[in-house]
Formats: C-alpha cells, structure tokens, sequence
C-alpha cells in the first residue's frame, strides 16, 4: 500500500496567502488525478472548504478529537492530506505533531511529511523560517515565497536575502507569482476552484459567465503556479509519477 | 458558418496612418455589411472617435477593468466585425495581455477571428516589435500595412516576409481633405460623381484590398485557423 503522504500549508504571520496556495494544491491533485483530502483548521468558518467542499473538513487542530480525526485516519485509502494551517497555528502544530510521534515516523520513513511554510515579503514573516526549521528533521521543507504585492522579498538586498533563504540546508524554494487583483476578487466572490473558474463553470458545474479576460488571468497564474509545483516534482513526492500533460500552458 | 473578424490596426510608433487605416477600414465595413463595432484606443493621437461617432466607442487597457470592458467583447462571436484603433502607447500593454490570457487560443475556438494589421515603420522600435507579433500571431493573421507615406521606400525585409497589404500615399493636398472631421470615404464615394479621381481611385483601390482580406478570412473560416505559434 502507499505511504500516506500528509502536507501541511501554513505559517504564523496572518495574510500571507495559506489558504491560496492550499487550493492551488487541491486543484493540482485534482488535475493530476491525485485521490486528496483536505482540513481547513480556520474552525469555525473555514475558508478552503468554501472553495472545496467536497473534500475539506473543518477542525479545531487544538482539540485532541480532531487531531485524531486526521491522524488516526491517515491510512484510509486516500493518499494524500492537505492541511491548511491557519494563522498563529504552525508552530503549536508541529509541536504537537512532534508531541505525539508524527515526526519521528516521518523520519523513520512511514509517512511523507512535507510542509509548505508560505512566506509573506515582511521580516515578521521571514523570521519564522528558523523557528519552523527545528521541526523539519525527516519532512520536506519548502519555503513559499508568495508574492501578494509588488515587493521582492529583499532580493535588492543579497544579505538580507541570504539570511533567509540560504540558512537553511534542506529547504526548497518556491516562488507564487501576483495574480492580478480583480481576477483574485472575481474568484473569491464566486467561491469556486481556480480550475472551476478558468472553464467557466459554478459551484455545481454548471456554466457561468466569468470575464473571459479574468479567466485568462488566472489560467496564466495557475499555470504558473503548477510548473513550481512540476519543479519540485510533487507528484513525485506524493507517490503519483509524473505530472500529466496539460493543454494550454506554457 | 462566417467568423466574426476583430482588426487590430497597430504600430509601437505614432503617426503612422493607424486612424486613418481604422477609418477607411470601419467605413468600409459599414458599407458592406451595414454595421461595425469600433474601438479607439488612441486617446493620445488624432481619434477614431472624432471621425467616426456614431460607431465608434473609446476603451483603455491601462487597468483589467478596462481590460476587461473591452476584451469581454471582443470575444463576443456575434457577427459583427470590430476594429480596434490601438494607439502607439497602450501596443506593448496590449500585446502582452492577450498573450497572457490566451486571446488567440480562446478567439479560435469561439469562432471571432483577430487579424492583426501591423503598420511598418523603418525605425528600431517596429523592428523589435513585429518579431514579437510573429511569436504570438499565427502567419495568417498578422498582416503588415505598407503605408507609402510612412515608410517612403521599400519595406524592412522581416515585414515582407509575410502578407503585406499596401496603402499608397496620397498627395498632400488630398491628404489634408480627407484628415478634416466632417470627411467620409464612403460619402465621397457615394457624392463624388466623377471616378477618375485620384482619391476616388485611391478609396476603391483600399476597400477592395479590404475586400479581398475579408474574402481570405472566409475561406479560413471553411477550415480550422491555425493555431497560434505558441501553442
């Protein structure tokens, strides 16, 4: 049987784009025909179950019947889990990931364990990296430099830079590039999948009427997207081969 | 079933003749086909708008709304031919949005189909351009407009390369009848009893080279447009 692969998307800074990158995640499996479950930890409300309900659940990662309800359930056929952090709950998760042997069996090997810390372009952000760094011992560790604004990470600035991203032995970089805002806007008030909104369809696949010019927008962005994804070989990661062939991207 | 054909009349360089092309291109249409939705995008040149009012509306691609409010009609395949005076200023802008967003790829399988008239000059700036425009135009659909007024000579030899459609010049006092906001081609043509007329001559000759475009964009309209470079 597969190894069940868990993959964590967070970070302690607010606003830095988890949940984005979460459902760039769910849409790539999806394309990829990865089987993939998802938790949305923004109990109660939960974002990414919004755009993705038919396979996010929403739990209180505090409470030990739901950490259960993950962890206790990672061999039940589905491959993959996507677990989208919210704000201020990385580093008390991983604690307790560390807490009740996860780690250690992602190190022995039984699990893959990898960790997309999505980073925002303030040092509020950056300084997470190190704090974060501590846990990864047997997980994949990837850095996600996500570019919500026109600022560039202090690459102007190659010490600054440096400190950061070079610190680290083992991380990988990852770059999400801007998406337009109106296309962002027009996306988040539809409350559908990215994939959903480029083939102009609703929640219940029914057609709809996005801006063609949005839709380009976004299908440019996720395209963009996905070949870090491709880079990084995270259908490799995850156990499923290479990315299918997808028409239309450049 | 005939596409719907979107001209995009453009030059990275001002003062080329765009408006002047998009006029005689819009009357021309509009006489034959009794319709004709225009687009200026040209705010900073003489414009569209001033000439033709009643058919022309203005659009912007400085932000996506703007984007927006224009590509989400020129998408449209409804039959209705449209031009698109692109001004000097937003080409760069322009280009690199409809790269993006596939407008190629999603025209053809909508059925409109662009053709882009690209208007040569001699200069560095069209040099650099037209490559551009041929990485992301399929050859059928990127014709260069060989204004005599503007290029004076012949064409640099990347622009021959493909279709070239030719714009005599025209003497200068007859260049300045038809620059004045009350002319109309078509109106001459209808008014103007005498047909020896060198400008008489010289609109027939430029709508029946629209004529024969329209007619080559039929015939691709019988089989599959190409496919855009890229893809």
């Amino acid at each position: 049987m597969a190894k069940p692969v868990v993959i964590v998307v967070g970070a302690d800074k607010g606003g830095v784009g988890k949940t984005t990158v979460s459902r760039t995640l769910l849409d790539y499996f999806s394309a990829n025909n990865v089987r993939t479950r998802a938790f949305d930890s923004e109990f109660p409300r939960g974002t990414l179950k919004r755009f993705h309900p038919d396979v996010t659940e929403i739990v209180d990662m505090t409470t030990t019947s739901d950490q259960m309800k993950i962890f206790d359930t990672l061999n039940a056929g589905t491959s993959v889990t996507v677990i989208d952090v919210r704000a201020g709950l990385l580093s008390p998760a991983l604690a307790s990931l560390r807490d009740i042997g996860f780690l250690d069996a992602a190190k022995s090997g039984q699990i893959t364990f990898a960790v997309f810390h999505i980073l925002g372009p303030s040092i509020a952000s950056l300084d997470e990296i190190a704090e974060t760094a501590n846990f990864m011992i047997g997980a994949k560790y990837f850095l996600v430099k996500n570019f919500i604004n026109d600022t560039q990470f202090f690459q102007w600035d190659q010490a600054t830079y440096n400190s950061y991203f070079h610190r680290i032995k083992d991380a990988t970089d990852l770059t999400i590039p801007k998406l337009n805002e109106m296309a962002y806007e027009q996306v988040e008030v539809s409350s559908v999948p990215f994939l959903k909104f480029v083939a102009n369809k609703g929640t219940n696949d029914e057609a709809a009427n996005y801006s063609f010019v949005l839709r380009g927008y976004v299908r440019h962005w996720l395209a963009n997207v996905w070949s870090e994804f491709d880079r990084i070989k995270l259908t490799d990661l995850v156990g499923a081969g290479k990315p299918m062939t997808r028409s239309g991207e450049k | 079933m005939p596409v719907t054909p979107v001209y995009i009349i453009c030059s990275p360089r001002p003062l080329v003749g765009k408006t002047l092309i998009a006029r005689l291109l819009s009357e021309f249409l509009l006489l034959k086909n009794g319709t004709v939705n225009s687009f200026d995008i040209n705010l900073k040149e003489p414009s569209l708008l001033d000439y033709l009012p009643g058919t022309t509306e203005t659009a912007d691609v400085i932000d996506t709304y703007g984007k927006m409010q224009l590509m989400d009609r020129l998408i449209v395949d409804d039959g209705i031919a449209k031009v698109i005076d692109l001004g000097f200023h937003a080409f760069d802008e322009f280009f690199k949005m409809t790269g993006e967003i596939g407008f190629l790829k999603e025209a053809t399988r909508r059925h409109v189909a662009p053709i882009i008239l690209f208007v040569a000059d001699i200069d560095r700036v069209s040099a650099r351009a037209f490559p551009m425009l041929q990485q992301q135009i399929p050859p059928n659909a990127l014709i260069t407009i060989d204004n005599e007024h503007v290029v004076r000579g012949e064409l640099p030899t990347a622009m021959e390369a493909g279709r070239v459609l030719r714009i005599s010049a025209l003497p200068t006092f007859l260049k300045t009848y038809v620059d004045r906001l009350s002319f109309s081609f078509t109106g001459y043509l209808r008014n103007e009893k005498d047909s020896s007329t060198e400008l008489h001559q010289w609109i027939r000759r430029n709508y029946s080279s629209f004529r024969d475009l329209e007619l080559s964009l039929l015939l691709q309209g019988r089989r599959p447009l190409l496919a855009p470079p890229d893809s």
